[in-house]
């Protein structure tokens, strides 16, 4: 097989596994800004950095937000699958919950933050239950 | 599959907006209440996100802070994009300053050195809508496709290949972010203003993406130059132990900062 043969057959194979699972995040994406959108009226700047991805049941990923006291923070967060179960929580360097409000919309939740103090901190998303092997999530913030 | 390791799929063109985590830079929450949970990314703010509490505690005189003289691109690409880092932090102190001309200055420089690096198409419509949103002065709208602007630029140069050029837009952005945040809380220092510059998780992810750089960026004597002052940096704005960051820490990151948007505008200002 020719070099030029297997790259395209590799392309090929790129395509099929990560067209499905862009799919279910941008979905998750699509949730999760619609969650955002009546805060813009509120005064929230949606940030354009988003995370995301995809989970098994009983993962967790945290990702690293440094926020600045004196700011509000709103964390939007949606997952592409519709019984899927998650969690989303906001919290400080050792583990403790920040979040002043939330709530939790089918497949979407949203956390509030009024941070402490400046500094970093960890939105921590899990899969708690799904009828997929997978589940696309995004998490977008916005602040005011 | 994570939203911030798309890398490959960037380059096919599938990919949806987000920073890409750098290999190796996971780590842990601390505590206890959370173990073993992976940390596999920093979200980088943008400088707007700290100018609005500037102007909560303090409202400073934006204006004042405006930049004066017209970047242009440098023939060195890492300059440029460092120097598109902190034309864009520019157009946040102009929505801060509400100027509408400025802004729109500001929105076509971005597009010029965008241009320089190659992903002017990625922009153009950004700039328009930067302009437009000046116009109608509306700032949240301003503010919201500066950072769109940022992030266009970002997945552009990923798509080129570029994506270590895209971290010295970050880091651009920043530095600007940090000698404007430093001057402010140098002029009326108070310990709630200085608390902003806690960000050693930021020193950190920037320091680590310049050290997985590729050897010929890591070796531009520009990028070199400002790895160094970030390890002076990192002590500074550590609050470790009880310590809080001081008018003289204030000071020396003024300076620091300061002569570092010097070295990055050296021979690129008009």
């Amino acid at each position: 097989m020719s070099r030029m043969h297997s790259a395209l057959l590799g392309l090929v194979g790129l395509l099929m596994v990560a067209g499905p699972a862009l799919a279910s995040v941008d979905d998750a994406l699509s949730f999760a800004l619609e969650a955002a959108s009546p805060y813009l009226k509120e005064g929230f700047t949606v940030r354009e950095d988003q995370s995301g991805g995809d989970l098994a049941v009983g993962e967790r990923r945290a990702v690293r937000y440094q926020l600045f006291k004196g700011n509000e923070y709103w964390f939007w967060a949606a997952v592409d699958v519709t019984k899927a179960k998650f969690h989303l929580r906001v919290v400080d360097g050792e583990g403790n919950a920040l979040e002043a409000e939330r709530w939790e919309r089918g497949r979407m939740a949203g956390v509030r933050v009024v941070p402490p103090t400046t500094g970093s901190y960890f939105v921590v998303f899990e899969i708690l239950d799904s009828p997929e092997e997978r589940t696309g999530w995004a998490v977008v913030y916005g602040f005011r | 599959m994570d939203l911030k390791v798309c890398i490959g799929c960037a380059l096919i063109g599938l990919a949806v907006s987000g920073s890409v985590a750098a290999p190796g830079t996971a780590d842990r929450i601390q505590g206890e209440k959370l173990p073993a949970t992976v940390v596999d990314d920093v979200v980088v703010p943008v400088p707007g996100e700290v100018f609005l509490v500037l102007e909560k505690l303090s409202a400073p005189n934006w204006r004042a802070l405006l930049r004066t003289g017209e970047p242009r691109a440098a023939g060195d690409r890492a300059r440029t994009a460092l120097l598109l880092g902190t034309v864009i932090a520019d157009g946040f102190i102009a929505v801060q300053a509400q100027d509408r001309e400025e802004v729109k200055r500001i929105g076509k420089t971005v597009l010029a050195l965008s241009s320089a690096i190659g992903v002017r198409k990625s922009v153009v419509a950004r700039s328009n809508s930067i302009i437009e949103a000046a116009d109608a002065q509306a700032w949240p709208r301003v503010r919201s496709e500066l950072d769109k602007a940022l992030q266009d630029v970002q997945a552009a140069m990923t798509e080129l290949h570029d994506e270590q050029l895209a971290q010295l837009v970050s880091l651009g952005g920043w530095l600007r972010g940090t000698e404007v945040l430093t001057t402010v809380v140098g002029s009326a220092f108070s310990a709630d203003g200085a608390e902003l510059l806690h960000q050693p998780a930021l020193v950190d992810y920037f320091s680590g993406r310049i050290a997985g750089m590729d050897s010929r960026l890591k070796g531009n004597p520009l990028v070199s130059e400002i790895a160094g002052k970030l390890q002076e940096i990192r002590p500074l704005v550590a609050v470790e132990n009880g310590r809080r960051i001081s008018r003289e820490d204030v000071e020396r990151l003024r300076t620091i900062s300061s002569d570092l948007l010097r070295s990055i505008l050296a021979k690129s200002a008009a």
